[in-house]
């Protein structure tokens, strides 16, 4: 980098200040060809160079990690107090509906808006548009004149938005950009990747992680990933997409799911887990209706579907086939 | 496994394990002070991320193991070898339990170490930083904010990054005396 290159390989910390200068660069935007013959020469040089970049990119792209594990309530805004810019568009959440209980973790400054695990929250923003937030979820408002943002930083979150052609509504989650005009879609965040998944209408799918320069059309009952493993679309029949978005209803439906994937599910909303040690019990097909966290409910089921029993084990709920014990 | 997931595999399966790393390196060689640490953990990244991440089962045991073959490289390579340093070596070889056991931090645990990192950085360095990683705002956006030019946005960012992978050296208060902590908080991995 013009101003950071030094002669030689230098030792380590020298390396060090060099990595992260080129790993700033690489995250803002593309490098251009001229930069990139300098990161691939440097790079070459020695072995070490490779290692200090993958780990100062490495620490760049944990700190935005950590950073989405900010509610917005434990953090003071150490901007001056003259002058916050995102004050004007920090405003959207009017009215917070709180269907599970606990206080909003909700920043007016920074528009930030997340919820914990097993509380599921209905937001209406004040373009009309209605927000609802998994659990243990995180997004951050960001309404501006001519574009309605929504960064999605972790979780899930399901968007009702309201027509304005003038206005388009972005989320934006990993990368991905999901552009709406009026529609109902659900973007997620997985360990494989982004998942977006349109119940009505139409969105467009750009950005760095859609895997492709020209936006993507996704239309009804069709569902968008973008994963490690490269963008594939899918189309689902209704029944599946409503059962992808019952969790907004507070309820979690099963039609022949794999109990395993249903425990799964479940404990995305209880403190008290549902554990499946036997995998031919974690294969089989499951159905029911459960009310979101009742972890207790569901496991009662599942042993009486299969013919099996719940034992508690501290927080968790294990299902076990029944012993074939002699007598009780 | 495109660039991004594997950073991410990077940051989250190897990244924790470095202060440990570093601390056994440290303790354990003789003679080998913190800028040797420094090239050993360079080396030793560089080799883990060529190589095949869906072939590594456990990557705090492959890091240190790794780092043990390239101490020992280096060794053969110098002139001299000083006899302490082939017997340290040889302690190397003692897979402990510091090699497989590990304390994870807590999401809360590693929000208030950033936050307790950012006190330390220059104010202008952590507003940039700040307003990146907390507000999304491209570079030109802080530079706009903060009423100084892009480039130096940019200097400012990369000394923060330096900055905050410096205080990631080393382990945070919370997880040295991790093996005398409750249960429930621990993961293994």
């Amino acid at each position: 980098m013009e101003d950071s290159v030094s002669a030689g390989s230098g030792n380590g910390a020298d390396i060090d200040s060099q990595a992260t200068a080129w790993a700033v660069r690489s995250a803002e935007r593309p490098l251009d060809s001229a930069e990139q013959r300098q990161l691939d020469e440097w790079l070459e040089a020695d072995s070490r160079h490779l290692g200090a970049y993958v780990r100062a990119q490495a620490i760049w792209l944990d700190v935005d990690r950590i950073a989405a594990l900010d509610g917005g309530t434990q953090r003071d805004v150490p901007a001056p107090a003259s002058e916050r810019p995102w004050r004007r568009y920090a405003m959207a959440a009017s009215v917070a509906l709180a269907a599970f209980g606990g206080a909003v973790a909700y920043d007016h400054l920074a528009g930030r808006i997340s919820t914990e695990r097993g509380e599921v929250r209905r937001i209406a923003l004040d373009d009309g548009s209605i927000l609802t937030l998994n659990g243990n979820s995180a997004v951050q408002v960001r309404y501006e004149d001519d574009i309605r943002r929504i960064v999605l930083r972790r979780g899930e979150a399901s968007f009702e938005v309201a027509h304005n052609k003038q206005r388009p509504f972005v989320v934006s989650a990993e990368g991905l950009d999901v552009r709406a005009v009026g529609t109902e879609f659900v973007v997620g965040i997985e360990d494989g990747g982004v998942e977006v998944t349109v119940e009505e209408g139409v969105v467009a799918v750009g950005g760095k992680a859609s895997g492709s320069a020209r936006p993507r059309y996704i239309r009804r009952n069709e569902q968008f990933v973008a994963a490690a493993t490269g963008p594939r679309k899918a189309v689902l029949d209704a029944a599946d997409v409503e059962r992808r978005i019952a969790w907004r209803n507070g309820v979690l439906v099963f039609d022949g799911q794999q109990l395993g994937a249903a425990a799964a599910e479940v404990n995305r909303y209880s403190d008290l887990r549902v554990v499946i040690e036997d995998p031919t019990l974690a294969r089989a097909e499951f159905m029911g209706v459960f009310k979101l966290g009742d972890a207790q409910a569901f496991a009662g089921a599942a042993a009486q579907a299969f013919n099996g029993e719940v034992v508690r084990r501290g927080d968790e709920l294990v299902l076990v086939r029944q012993q074939n014990s002699p007598s009780h | 496994m495109d660039r991004q997931a594997q950073l991410r595999w990077f940051a989250r399966e190897v990244l924790p394990h470095e202060p440990d790393l570093r601390k056994w390196l440290g303790g354990r060689v003789r003679g080998l002070d913190s800028c040797d640490v420094d090239e050993v953990v360079q080396e030793a990244y560089a080799r883990l991320w060529t190589g095949d991440p869906d072939a590594i089962r456990n990557a705090r045991a492959y890091l240190f193991v790794t780092a043990r073959h390239i101490v020992g490289e280096h060794l053969r390579r110098s002139r001299i070898v000083a006899i302490d340093l082939v017997a340290d070596l040889d302690s190397l070889n003692i897979i402990d339990e510091e090699m497989s056991v590990h304390r994870r931090l807590s999401g809360q645990e590693e929000l208030a170490r950033l936050y307790e990192i950012l006190q330390t950085l220059p104010p202008k360095c952590r507003q940039a930083f700040e307003l990146k990683k907390f507000q999304d705002f491209s570079q030109r956006r802080i530079a706009e904010h903060m009423g100084i030019a892009e480039s130096t946005v940019e200097k400012h960012l990369a000394k923060a990054l330096r900055l905050v992978s410096d205080a990631m050296k080393e382990a945070p208060a919370g997880a040295q005396d991790g093996r005398q902590r409750e249960r429930r908080f621990w993961k293994w991995g």
